[in-house]
């Protein structure tokens, strides 16, 4: 008999709501900051923003971006400045989605898309160059894998700005203020709201600063 | 500097010599105080305001520039108060107004002083809203230099080294107040042979060099410290990379040699260590008669059964080897243990006849170092035009002529660089040295004044080739008249960039490794003893060797990094000599005139690529080291060479690391070098060889030759038609146009304008070129520069017709 309360759990679960998510027909929202694959940007007149600074490569932590810049043809330039960059590869298998790549550039020109469905058999493959990062001019994003019940190619358009969402400098008095340049094919995104605003102070950053706290004393009490 | 003074910084006390700049006694003792404007190697002008110290004084504390105060007894200084960071933060906003802040373009950034400083010193954010004053974004002021005006933060430094040090006063302030900025005069490009140095040295971006103008950014580059083998003055560089590939020199400030400037030969040629027609692979001449690509092993049992069939027919006399300047000394060690050893054969010879002669350049007695110019009164130059062929080396004697107040004394057939700041200045007519030197000697006439001069000592005297039409005897002339001056030191010099070390380390039929003499048996066989194989006797010197290829004595040719068609001053009797077509072997970074019609030519690692030694013209040892890989194919010299020596049944050591402790062993005069005292030890200032034990004694042997109306001064040009020039694309377009250079008294004489295209014949050929009108030649001297369109040989006597 001690083995009804056992057939009870099971039946309990039975009408309980399925917590599985059918992937891929079905998937989850992402978080808004959710980091995906990158997407080099370019302006509404189609000049790229990447300057070639490098400055993504000198950031990254797991050293998997390899720039080189060139001079623009006075003619014709390919970006605003003097030069661009005429090499751009980040090696995907070794992109550890930090984010600070995009941190670190000056002109917004590399950003995260939520796309992450970006499975190759061939590891040469995940090394992605200008042809599969860098935008169109009209804004669409070319990506290598074809279009799928896997690859929602509508996530490509969810690039640019989030990771500015407050202002550089994080002050909330740039609550609602666009700090960052029109996109092609996208135009100039909306200002964030509900970051830094005096009045959220109170239910969401409290609320984040103390899940830090609990998490850091967690991880102490690991190590003690 | 007089006695040491006692003042306090920041609270410290410390010492410092009388007469130091504030600015440098606090860097002395570990204080560093910010600045854009103050550079160590030149005179200060507190343009830039960001060293701004406080200092107690009668009436309180007073904010002065610590780049022009020189410290004082008792002096009370702060680095750090409240009121000097605001200074510094005034400073910083102020410089910024009108700067681009375009840093993720400018090549300057992330090794920026303005960045640093703003960083580390800045108010963080600026109260200027106002539009920036905006100029024409970069401008080519020369070749190699381009110019951003907005970067600019008009601290003088490209201003003052132009003027102060290279004495090419080229770039300069214009306009007034705000609008000041830098700018070249008009229609006159900033075409200095030291304009790199202002590149380096700008503390902004304002200032950027083309071939490496979006290269790389600081964060990319490796670097290793290295020496130039652009010539025989062995600069300290810094040698960058990215990605295995050589992108950029610096120059490192080394009190002995060049003093943190480089020449811009040296800071650019490195282009052509990647260039396009640089070889990859050994190549082998075909049945039919041209060049294929081949293996290493094909190529070297070749040579090897090529050259055994010489040695077993004709004997090992029919074998030479030239070359070796281009080398480090380990390699050029192997060459000449490979030789003389392995081969048996005394033909060998690493000066190309170009130089003062070996005998003078490794056995002269006082020899002079580049550093005793600080301490000279007097300097003699009897050599070659140092602007052109030794530029680091002008430099130092520039310095000692305008900030140490030596005289110099400048003996040539045409002006030179240092005439302006010459305080005598001697112009003969080439065939006529030795009759310049016995009245120069004797002080007759207009030379009173000049051999008065050479009587106040300590006295250096560099001497050299004037030109290439005169004989080396020359040379060993003026260095005996020197050495009877009172408290003189000789400094022979040659341009090619390892040739002492090459000649030292035996590649010369008259010396063996260490300056002994080869004529000696008995070192011959304790060097014999060291190798464990014969040693042979001397053989033949270069001249030797291309008159023994000519008349076919000489039958297998061993090249090492050397074109003797090309550089040799006689090039018609090199040419005749390579058109027999001997067994020929080149080791090289290119096909060049002489190896096109080699038998195989293989390709080889070079500077930036292999680890080994470099001796500069006064003897000093420096280390030169690997940073990136070679190209393709290609391997250590040193590697080649013991792969051929055990093909033919011998060996020579086994890397380059392991012939620099045999040198160490065997050359007496190397005993104190290794690698290891170079690289931990005092590696940045080298070690200076001991002189001996083979000594020259200078004579004043050189007689002036009969000659007729027109002489030929056959001088070099920095920018010459050379593989490392010509190979690079930066440099390649700076070769002038070759022309045959004319007194305006010798030219209306012959009636030729300046322009006219004339035929100059001299004994090995004719040339036609343009005549150029130059007032600073001796009358009755043709100048042409050497190394530049056709060659007509090296006679003195020289016909120019229309």
């Amino acid at each position: 008999m001690s083995m009804l309360p056992g057939f009870l759990v099971t039946l309990r679960q039975i009408f309980r709501r399925k917590v599985t998510t059918q992937y891929p027909e079905q998937k989850r929202s992402k978080p808004q900051r959710f980091h995906g694959r990158h997407v080099l940007n370019r302006y509404p007149d189609g000049m790229e923003k990447c300057i070639g600074c490098e400055l993504c490569a000198g950031v990254c932590p797991a050293r998997c971006i390899y720039v080189r810049g060139k001079e623009n043809p006075p003619d014709d330039p390919v970006s605003p400045g003097e030069r661009y960059g005429f090499v751009y590869e980040i090696n995907l298998l070794r992109c550890i989605f930090c984010g600070l790549c995009e941190e670190a550039c000056p002109t917004e020109a590399i950003t995260m898309t939520q796309l992450f469905e970006m499975s190759v058999t061939n590891r040469d493959d995940a090394i992605y160059t200008r042809r599969e990062l860098l935008m169109n001019p009209d804004g669409t994003v070319p990506h290598p894998q074809p279009d799928s019940i896997l690859v929602d190619k509508g996530e490509l358009r969810l690039a640019d700005g989030w990771m500015r969402a407050t202002s550089p400098s994080g002050r909330a008095a740039y609550e609602g203020i666009i700090a960052w340049t029109p996109t092609a094919g996208v135009g100039t995104r909306p200002a964030e709201k509900g970051q830094s605003a005096e009045s959220h102070q109170s239910s969401a950053i409290s609320q984040k600063d103390s899940e830090r706290e609990a998490g850091s004393g967690k991880r102490e009490a690991d190590h003690g | 500097m007089s006695d040491p003074i006692k003042l306090t910084v920041d609270g410290r006390e410390v010492t410092a010599p009388g007469g130091q700049l504030l600015i440098k006694a606090a860097e002395e003792h570990g204080t560093y105080i910010p600045r854009f404007c103050w550079h160590p190697r030149m005179k200060p002008v507190g343009m830039c305001r960001m060293c701004l110290v406080e200092v107690e004084g009668p009436r309180g504390k007073v904010l002065v520039t610590s780049c022009t105060t020189p410290v004082a007894e008792g002096m009370v200084v702060h680095t750090k108060s409240d009121v000097v960071k605001k200074a510094q933060e005034g400073v910083l906003e102020f410089l910024l107004v009108n700067h681009p802040l375009d840093c993720p373009v400018c090549d300057k950034g992330g090794e920026c002083p303005l960045q640093d400083q703003t960083l580390s010193h800045g108010p963080g954010e600026s109260r200027f809203v106002e539009e920036k004053r905006h100029f024409e974004k970069p401008i080519a002021i020369s070749e190699l230099v381009m110019l951003d005006r907005e970067r600019c933060i008009l601290c003088a430094r490209c201003t003052r080294f132009s003027d102060e040090i290279s004495g090419d006063p080229l770039i300069e302030f214009i306009d007034r107040g705000n609008h000041t900025q830098i700018n070249t005069f008009p229609d006159e490009p900033f075409a200095s042979y030291f304009s790199g140095n202002t590149v380096q040295i700008c503390p902004v971006g304002a200032l950027t060099a083309t071939p490496y103008r979006f290269r790389a950014r600081p964060w990319d580059l490796e670097a290793v410290e290295s020496t130039c083998p652009q010539c025989s003055v062995g600069c300290r560089v810094s040698v960058q990379a990215s990605q295995n590939q050589v992108l950029r020199l610096i120059g490192v400030d080394v009190d002995a040699t060049n003093q943190g400037w480089l020449c811009d030969k040296g800071r650019f040629a490195f282009e052509h260590l990647r260039a396009p027609a640089r070889l990859s692979t050994p190549l082998v001449r075909g049945a039919d008669g041209e060049l294929h690509e081949a293996g290493w092993g094909e190529a070297l049992d070749l040579i090897a059964s090529r050259i055994g069939a010489v040695i077993a027919e004709r004997g090992p006399a029919a074998v030479a080897g030239l070359g070796g300047a281009r080398s480090t000394n380990e390699e050029a060690y192997a060459f000449g243990k490979l030789l003389r050893g392995v081969l048996g054969t005394g033909n060998l010879d690493a000066s190309l006849g170009d130089d003062p002669g070996a005998a003078l350049l490794a056995g002269v007695p006082h020899r002079a170092t580049i550093d005793d110019l600080e301490r000279a009164k007097t300097i003699l130059v009897w050599g070659p035009d140092l602007k052109e062929e030794l530029p680091v080396l002008h430099l130092r004697v520039r310095r000692a002529a305008t900030a140490l107040g030596a005289d110099v004394v400048v003996v040539h057939p045409r002006a030179t660089g240092l005439d302006r700041d010459a305080a005598h200045v001697v112009r003969y007519r080439p065939g006529e040295g030795a009759a310049t030197l016995q009245r120069l000697a004797a002080g007759e006439g207009d030379l009173a004044a000049v051999r008065a001069a050479l009587d106040t000592g300590p006295v250096v005297a560099i001497v050299g080739r004037t030109g290439l039409a005169e004989s080396a005897d020359l040379a060993d002339a003026v260095a005996a008249f020197a050495l009877t001056l009172a408290d003189a030191k000789v400094m022979p010099v040659a341009r090619r960039g390892n040739v002492l070390g090459a000649i030292d380390m035996g590649v010369h039929p008259h010396l063996l490794p260490g300056r002994v003499a080869a004529s000696d048996a008995a070192a011959r066989a304790a060097l014999a003893a060291a190798w464990g194989c014969a040693v042979a006797v001397p053989g033949r010197d270069t001249s030797g060797i291309l008159s023994g290829m000519a008349d076919g004595s000489i039958a297998a040719v061993l090249l090492l990094g050397c074109d003797p068609v090309a550089d040799h001053p006689d090039r018609k009797a090199a040419a005749a000599a390579f058109d027999k077509a001997p067994f020929l072997v080149s080791l090289d970074l290119f096909l060049n005139e002489s190896n096109r019609t080699a038998d195989v030519v293989l390709p080889v690692d070079t500077f930036t690529e292999v680890e080994g030694t470099m001796t500069n013209l006064e003897g000093r040892v420096q280390k030169s080291n690997r940073i990136v890989p070679g190209v393709g194919a290609s391997r250590p010299v040193v590697e080649i060479l013991e792969d051929l020596a055990a093909r033919l049944g011998g060996s020579i050591g086994a890397g380059a690391a392991a012939i620099a402790k045999e040198i160490a062993l065997v050359a007496p005069a190397y005993a104190a070098v290794s690698w290891e005292a170079l690289d931990w030890g005092r590696g940045r200032d080298g070690i200076v060889v001991a002189e001996g034990p083979f000594t020259h004694t200078p004579e004043r042997r050189a007689t002036d030759p009969s000659v007729g109306a027109l002489t030929l001064h056959l001088g070099r040009v920095l920018y010459d038609g050379g593989t490392m020039i010509t190979a690079g694309p930066s440099l390649a377009r700076l070769a002038p146009e070759p022309a045959a250079h004319l007194h305006p008294d010798d030219a209306s004489r012959l009636g030729f304008a300046a322009g006219d295209r004339v035929t100059v014949t001299g004994n090995a050929g004719s040339a036609a070129m343009a005549v150029a009108i130059d007032p600073t030649l001796a009358r009755g001297t043709v100048y042409l520069p050497f190394n530049l369109g056709a060659s007509i040989g090296n006679g003195l006597e020289v016909k120019v017709e229309k």
